[in-house]
């Protein structure tokens, strides 16, 4: 069936390796910050001022109304304009490479995802927590550290496996902007093989490997949050609640 | 520092075209929306049957064609399927030989393969005692289905739908590498006739927002129909905001998927 030795074979699949590699160095940075970034603006964006709340509005329903894809066509093509914008004539000469673009691009996109989830999360907070670390004078930041966000994480994580889970679907599109990530190497495999089938299957399977494995950690992850509330539950048998 | 220099003569004079794209987005988005709700239907009911082998085959398309980034599903049909040889001399070809006919089938399946999620959690929602009640009042299984099952979950499921609408309508974004000319791929051409970053990929940007926003007027406007008979306690949670009930976390969460 295959007109491929194994040789060929070897090749192209070290090709497909490296290409993996960039996928994966895509998707953890760009998860990375827009995790950060979405926590603080989900924090942030708690003022009740009426312009924050404005910013809010207009950023989330943009970046939530528009596909990534042209998101990160914008920061590809138009970024070293909007560098020079923003820095000055001396920056003028920044090129914007692909893996940079889409990085920005998923930082500012689904950190309004996250930032939703995380606001959510912090409104469904019970107010006795903020009043008692009030009442106890903890100091803001470790109320946040300490008190807050573990258990806003503990409310959020199945939104969070979602943006996870289409995040990682979306990496692809970098590919599209020029980046020689998984999807590209399958391409260029597939067109110098003429055998399409075999490797965009693998490279499927290797996505849906990959969110199996995360729905696996997703899962230890709630039991792991969880832990505090399954107290009472399993008050009798201590050990066994231990995740 | 004069912001985001949009050219105003260059987007009014591409707005047809913008137009044109827009409507190629249309139809990639309302066809497949269709294909794939049908097909989840018989998809749902095998992946919800006492068959062991028919629920596993069920949950096999499930997980691929969910797992499986649109992008490499959309290169499996266009480029993949056309190597084999049986499916190019058969009467399917009409449909796999043509960019369009391929983004159809890999969106509707892509589609589906959500919607069956969609519809058997919202199936699974519906309240136990309610069909049993239906079925000892001698109703007919299949309209227990029809009458009693349906109209809950469609109310249980109208928010993870409208959330995957949404989310579908973005991803047909990428239609543009088959060569099929929907919205971005307009935007991309104006962009390399001219060299302006800006314009022409902010005024997509800006008819995929509305696009995606009527959408979701037409999803709300539905739900508050479908939910017309306890308008009232919607007035009367408005009036006095408080924590809901301990359900609503969960809901509420659901509602910022992509």
């Amino acid at each position: 069936m295959t007109n491929l030795s194994l040789a060929d074979l070897a090749g192209y699949m070290r090709q497909l390796g490296e290409g993996a590699l960039i996928t994966l160095e895509l998707f953890a940075a760009s998860f990375t910050l827009a995790f950060a970034f979405g926590v603080l603006i989900g924090i942030v964006t708690l003022s009740r001022s009426r312009i924050v709340q404005a910013v809010w509005r207009v950023y989330a329903s943009i970046f939530m109304g528009v596909p990534s894809l042209l998101v990160i066509f914008l920061t590809f093509y138009g970024g070293s304009a909007m560098l020079a914008a923003v820095f000055g004539e001396f920056s003028a000469r920044i090129d914007v490479s692909p893996f940079g673009a889409g990085v920005t691009a998923f930082t500012v996109v689904y950190a309004a995802y996250i930032a939703e989830l995380v606001r959510g999360a912090i409104g469904n907070l019970p107010k006795g927590q903020f009043e008692g670390a009030r009442a106890l004078a903890i100091p803001p930041v470790i109320m946040w550290g300490k008190v807050i966000l573990p258990q806003v994480m503990r409310l959020a994580l199945p939104g969070l496996v979602n943006v996870w889970s289409f995040m990682l679907k979306e990496t692809p599109l970098v590919s599209l902007a020029g980046l020689q990530d998984l999807v590209a190497a399958a391409k260029i495999s597939a067109g110098a093989t003429k055998e399409p089938f075999i490797f965009f299957i693998a490279t499927a399977f290797v996505f849906i490997a990959f969110s199996a494995v995360s729905f696996k950690l997703a899962t230890w992850l709630e039991i792991r949050l969880d832990r505090g509330h399954r107290r009472e539950a399993a008050v009798r048998s201590p050990s066994g609640a231990a995740a | 520092m004069n912001g985001l220099p949009i050219d105003l003569h260059l987007a009014w004079e591409s707005l047809p075209a913008l137009f044109d794209g827009l409507k190629m987005t249309a139809i990639l988005t309302a066809l497949p929306l269709l294909f794939g709700l049908a097909l989840a239907f018989p998809i749902g009911f095998a992946r919800m049957s006492d068959r062991r082998w028919l629920a596993f085959l069920a949950e096999a398309f499930v997980t691929f064609f969910r797992g499986a980034p649109l992008l490499i599903l959309l290169y499996l049909v266009y480029y993949g399927l056309g190597q084999i040889e049986a499916l190019r001399k058969g009467p399917f070809w009409i449909l796999f030989g043509s960019p369009f006919g391929c983004a159809i089938v890999a969106l509707s399946f892509n589609h589906a393969a959500y919607m069956v999620e969609v519809l058997r959690g919202s199936l699974l929602a519906v309240p136990h005692g309610i069909v049993e009640a239906s079925e000892a009042l001698g109703i007919s299984r299949r309209n227990v289905f029809i009458w009693v099952k349906m109209p809950l979950a469609i109310r249980y499921g109208l928010k993870a739908y409208q959330n995957e609408v949404v989310s579908f309508i973005k991803g047909t974004a990428i239609v543009s590498v088959v060569t099929i000319t929907d919205l971005t791929a307009v935007a991309n051409s104006i962009f390399e006739q001219t060299y302006d970053p800006f314009t022409p990929i902010l005024c997509a940007a800006a008819f995929y927002w509305a696009f995606v926003n009527l959408v979701r007027i037409g999803f709300d406007l539905w739900g508050r129909w479908l939910n017309r008979h306890n308008a009232e306690d919607v007035a009367a949670d408005a009036v006095a905001p408080g924590r809901g009930p301990s359900l609503r976390p969960a809901s509420d969460l659901k509602q910022v998927t992509p």
